[in-house]
């Protein structure tokens, strides 16, 4: 090594400095840090459902057919240009964008632009049983819970940039599913070259798309390095490279931004956000976000499969004594599964309230006078529609004892909690759903269909004719009034049945260092940091 | 008032008081020693003593600070954790854990160490040297991954690791009472007793042990803040005590969460801890300086 | 007579590491679930795969010659897959260890240069508030608990004032391949543009971890070197070449030093067992990829593969060192050979 002296003088000046001002050395200014809560699934959205798989890799490495505008949900064109309805409104028509490049990678070099063979390799994995790949996932939940293979009846490419969807019925939400992270469009080049190198998993694992970001390397538990596409059809990121620090643990996710190893984190304890908004060098986001947490009865199992027991345990819980000490008031208490800004919201909805007697009365009515054994799930990690399952169970415990009811808590580590719950082990669970788009099909069909329950979605494993008929009415109807009218039935249905127990409608929040721009928080889908930037 | 001495008489104090008399001058040690008859009786005593009770949750008192904060409130005086618990209450409880468990682990080993030590400083041959240098080597295994060996096969939980402290404080007990044990065997006296016609348990019962008795003490204080800081160590880091238990070292790993909020739900255990360890070496260094101020007189 | 020695010294090694595989291997069986699944670390395994997993470990055989097999796998490198990765073992241990060796080493090296002249300074100057002072910190981190300690430390350098990183060796905005697994050499090999920025940037993150780590062997070395050269100062030989007239300075080198040093030669392998204990503390705290981390995360993941492969490595390692500094303070100090 060379002298030692100046390198020293250099290096003790470095740390004085940055106690001052952090004084970035250049690869750190074109380079963004997200420090995300766990581990992604896969790195294709079409398998999986969960937020933090989804905020990892959708919006970096892929586009879809249609976006979401951020700003007041409207549907705008994305990878497809235009688009036309037939009049009976089973047939769409879209024209696809000319000069949209694919990633090149270290294991993928594209020899051409998208075009609808792409759109078709990536929705026929989905709809036919004959695709090369449909086989090499068990599920596609999305798509699976809301039937998806079932409403699209064929799917043909017209010409090099168009291709046709036709449905078997119409259904108002077919664009806005396709305006979901989950509609992810991929390469069907690359597909065939996996297929000729018989790797064929890669296609989850090692992704190819044409989002802003392309993928370098993944480390599982550890990390994910994107380097930014130069090829990108829409202005280009201003960060040459984001890495997402996968860091479960919420006091070092904080510990990691205080000291701006992270510049951007998610999902900060309710508890902190006074702390961190003190701060100069940091700033809160905040976003009234749709989503909801609840608590699932597993209603296969008795005596949840008794709507009296159902009912009584939901007026057990002090629901505004949970709101205060899980969320710290920053959330609204939810009556139904959709928070009040969305468009078919039933304000007229009964409030549940807190009545331990009723509670008692009702137990007894149903056969449980000494109440009863249960379990209650509580989810590890922080999530987005509940920052503290496990705090919850213990409140909800407590109130439990009171009318009689001994509640077990049980846990796992997040993945082993998920199998588990796929599984239908659980008594009742503490769980809930962030919204994918701005329809509200969007959270009363994957939460509680039948087919739901099939998929894994539906955690109450509820399956009723009435409610399901309801929603599907629902999409079946153009007029936006009649659809309304649907959705009130079926919450009303829904608070009378009670599978599950709405809590809360949570704000979303981030913090970030007070020098990065450009990164505001969807409230429709993933992070997205295509825009984002970073001062000195 | 000084004794008054009329006669001029020889004053030969018992071995015991003269170390007494050396440790007590040491005002440091002597300060220890008081501190850790303190946390003893604490130990022992914490079910009656506590304010509250220390498992007993309240939400509506969570992380209140301590009373001499202006939120604080004095019938907390140290304030409360995030659920709500007493903190002095667990801090009193949680000295019967990680310092009153310690004692009886150290204790324990030090019974097996002494008769272990005995068996093989007693014999002599291949066969014991064999044995000897077996344990010394084999036995340095560190503590904790002997503790994740045995919570593995048996399960987390303060028992578990008691055992593995046990396990891992033994060489040391073992290897300081052989080595012990033979110098005293080079002795004169011990040769005279036994020209004398005294049997190996006499010899060992009535000559040897009263001479290594304070050695045998020196090895306890030492092992006794290893210990100390071992079940803190794996209370830490949830492999043994499980919460709710009132460990300092698992109540330091429970309130990392706080650690913006309420700092003192971090620091104040950890300094328990500190101060138990504190006074164990005040103590130890202490009576190791009387020791050889006595030899030295 | 140094041969036999050595002989002698080998033969009881190789007796030790015998007695250890024996414990590694009977780990499989105590180790709670499918003892199938504990030797080889796979999950889901058919009916088919079994009986010919079987037949490999011997379980159909004595316990005597799936111990054979044990051994004849851990030579081959042929170790069990972990149950979290599904990796072999062996890879993931050597992938980890040069981060905990690295870490050891700076601290070890921090508490020689640290320690030992603050050990001397105290010794010399017995009873004085110099000696005072040193002794008085050395009790203090002697005592004080590594991870209280360590949260002390980034609560005021990390969180507070912002100066240094909470965790990892280097920033994830830095790609640096891996050569030797040592973070500062393999950067100074590599060529990418930033190699400097990194460098510093390494050293930011060794710094809290080496300084937590070195503050327990730096006391012990500071209590024993003081230990040691008050022994080696009241010694008769001491008295007679200060009665030749050399001065302190001279006795304290030539006669003084080399006498005191001898037995913290024998301490700092006595002293390395607590090391990996407090280096796997240290690793969990500042999220530092080693080997401690690696076997506490395995721990908590029930991932029993891992942790019979963890405690060999880390044992052998242990009774490695312990076997290496006896050897040399027997070679250094006549006092010791019994030859």
């Amino acid at each position: 090594m060379k002298s030692f002296g100046p390198f020293a003088a250099v290096f003790l000046l470095s740390i004085a400095n940055s106690a001052c001002q952090p004084v970035l050395p250049t690869t750190r200014v074109h380079g963004l840090v997200y420090c995300a809560e766990g581990s992604p699934e896969s790195f294709n959205p079409q398998l999986v459902t969960s937020g933090t798989t989804i905020d990892a890799i959708s919006q970096h490495l892929y586009d879809r057919l249609l976006d979401i505008n951020p700003d007041n949900g409207e549907l705008i064109p994305g990878l497809a240009q235009s688009w036309t309805i037939s009049e009976d409104g089973l047939t769409y028509r879209f024209l696809l964008r000319q000069g949209v490049e694919f990633h090149q990678t270290r294991y993928f070099s594209p020899t051409r632009t998208l075009n609808a063979d792409d759109v078709q390799f990536t929705f026929g994995r989905l709809l036919s049983v004959q695709h090369p790949f449909h086989q090499t996932a068990t599920e596609y939940p999305y798509f699976d819970s809301v039937e998806w293979q079932q409403l699209v009846a064929k799917l043909v490419v017209l010409g090099p940039y168009e291709i046709e969807f036709t449905l078997s019925k119409p259904d108002s939400s077919f664009l806005s599913t396709l305006a979901t992270d989950f509609a992810a469009i991929l390469s069907a080049e690359y597909g065939a070259q996996l297929i000729s190198n018989s790797s064929m998993a890669d296609l989850d694992q090692l992704p190819v798309g044409t989002g802003p970001f392309l993928f370098r390397h993944y480390q599982k538990d550890v990390l994910i390095r994107y380097y930014r596409h130069p090829k990108y059809w829409r202005q280009l990121p201003a960060m040459e490279q984001l890495v997402i620090d996968i860091v479960p643990d919420n006091t070092k996710r904080i510990a990691k931004l205080l000291t701006h190893e992270c510049d951007v984190a998610p999902i900060p304890r309710l508890a902190e956000l006074s702390l961190l908004s003190q701060r100069d060098d940091f700033v809160v986001d905040a976003q009234t976000s749709m989503n909801v947490g609840y608590w699932a009865f597993n209603t296969r199992m008795p005596p949840f499969d008794q709507v009296k027991v159902r009912q009584a345990l939901s007026y057990a819980i002090n629901k505004s004594n949970i709101l205060q000490a899980v969320y710290f008031g920053q959330a609204e208490p939810a009556n139904s599964l959709l928070p009040p800004n969305s468009w078919a919201y039933d304000k007229n909805l009964n409030i549940q309230r807190y009545d331990p007697l009723l509670a008692k009365k009702l137990l007894a009515e149903a056969g449980y006078p000494e109440g009863f054994q249960m379990d209650i799930w509580a989810m590890p990690v922080q999530r987005l529609y509940n920052p503290n399952a496990l705090k919850m169970a213990e409140l909800i415990q407590a109130d439990l004892a009171q009318i009689g009811v001994r509640a077990k808590i049980v846990s796992y580590e997040w993945n082993t909690f998920r199998r588990k719950l796929r599984s239908g082990e659980h008594d009742s669970v503490l769980i809930g759903w962030s919204a994918d788009n701005a329809d509200p099909d969007n959270f009363l069909r994957p939460l509680l269909s039948c087919a739901a329950a099939i998929s894994g979605s539906n955690r109450a494993n509820w399956c009723d004719e009435t409610y399901d008929e309801l929603i599907a009415k629902a999409v079946h109807t153009p007029v936006l009034e009649d659809r309304r009218a649907f959705y009130q039935q079926a919450q009303q249905y829904q608070a009378e049945q009670m599978p599950l127990v709405p809590i809360a409608h949570s704000k979303r929040f981030q913090v970030r260092s007070r020098n990065i721009s450009g990164v505001r928080i969807n409230p429709y889908g993933g992070i997205n940091f295509t825009a984002a930037g970073k001062s000195l | 008032m000084k004794k008054l001495r009329l006669y001029y008489e020889e004053h030969n104090k018992g071995p015991f008081k003269l170390l007494w008399k050396h440790f007590s001058q040491q005002h440091f040690a002597f300060f220890g020693f008081i501190m850790l008859l303190l946390l003893l009786s604490l130990a022992v005593l914490t079910p009656f003593l506590t304010p509250h009770d220390p498992y007993l949750q309240n939400s509506q008192l969570l992380l209140v600070p301590p009373s001499w904060q202006n939120s604080g409130l004095v019938s907390y005086p140290l304030g409360t954790d995030d659920l709500g618990r007493d903190l002095m209450s667990r801090l009193m409880a949680g000295a019967s854990y990680t310092f009153g468990l310690a004692v009886l682990a150290v204790l324990g080993s030090l019974l097996v160490g002494v008769i272990l030590g005995a068996l093989s400083g007693m014999s002599k041959g291949v066969k014991s040297s064999v044995f000897n240098h077996l344990l010394d080597l084999a036995l340095t295994i560190p503590s904790l991954l002997l503790a994740i060996v045995i919570v593995a096969v048996l399960g987390p939980g303060l028992m578990n690791t008691i055992w593995a402290i046990m396990l891992a404080l033994l060489p040391q007990f073992v290897h300081g009472v052989r080595n012990a044990i033979q110098q005293q065997l080079k002795q004169d006296y011990v040769t005279a007793y036994r020209l004398d016609g005294a049997s190996q348990r006499q010899l060992l019962l009535f000559v040897i042990f009263p001479n290594i008795w304070e050695q045998l003490v020196l090895m306890f204080t030492m092992a006794l803040s290893t210990a100390v800081l071992d079940i803190a160590a794996l209370g830490f880091l949830s492999i043994g005590a499980q919460s709710p238990t009132a460990e300092w070292g698992s109540m330091i790993a429970d309130s990392l969460d706080s650690i913006y909020l309420a700092p003192w739900t971090v620091a104040l255990p950890g300094l328990m801890i500190f101060i138990t360890v504190l006074a164990v070496n005040l103590v130890g260094d202490g009576i190791r300086v009387a020791m050889k101020k006595r030899r030295e007189n | 007579m140094m041969f036999h020695y050595l002989l002698r010294r080998m033969f009881l090694l190789s007796f030790v590491f015998v007695a250890l595989t024996v414990f590694a291997f009977s780990l499989g069986y105590l180790f709670p679930g499918d003892v199938l699944g504990n030797f080889t670390g796979l999950r889901n395994i058919s009916p088919a795969e079994e009986i010919v997993l079987r037949q490999q470990l011997g379980l159909d055989e004595s316990y005597w010659q799936q111990y054979i097999y044990f051994n004849q796998r851990i030579i081959d490198g042929n170790w069990a897959l972990s149950f979290s990765s599904q990796q072999n073992v062996l890879d993931e241990i050597i992938n980890v260890m040069p981060a905990t060796l690295e870490l050891a080493s700076y601290a070890l090296l921090i508490s020689l240069v640290v320690g030992i002249p603050l050990g001397i300074v105290a010794a010399v100057r017995k009873d004085k508030w110099l000696d005072k002072l040193i002794s008085g910190f050395a009790l203090v981190g002697y005592s004080i608990p590594i991870f209280w300690w360590a949260l002390l430390l980034i609560m005021v350098f990390s969180l507070t004032l912002g100066w240094l990183p909470t965790s990892g060796r280097l920033s994830v905005l830095y790609e640096i391949p891996t050569f030797s697994g040592f973070m500062l050499p393999d950067i100074l090999l590599s060529n990418v543009p930033y190699s400097e920025e990194a460098l510093f940037d390494a050293i930011r993150h060794l710094l809290l971890p080496s300084l937590v780590l070195a503050t327990y062997p730096t006391t012990v070395m500071i209590r024993f070197t003081r230990e040691s050269m008050l022994d080696v100062l009241e010694q008769n030989y001491i008295k007679t070449a200060r009665a030749k007239g050399l001065t302190r300075l001279q006795v304290l080198y030539t006669h003084g030093l080399r006498n005191a040093l001898l037995p913290v030669t024998r301490q700092v392998g006595l002293q390395f067992s607590t090391l990996i204990t407090l280096a796997m503390i240290t690793e969990v705290i500042f999220s530092w990829p080693g080997i401690g981390r690696w076997l506490i995360d395995s721990i908590y993941q029930r991932n029993f593969p891992a942790i019979q492969g963890g405690v060999l490595v880390v044992s052998s390692l242990v009774i490695a060192v312990n076997m290496f500094t006896e050897i040399l303070h027997t070679l250094l100090n006549p006092l010791a050979r019994k030859f």
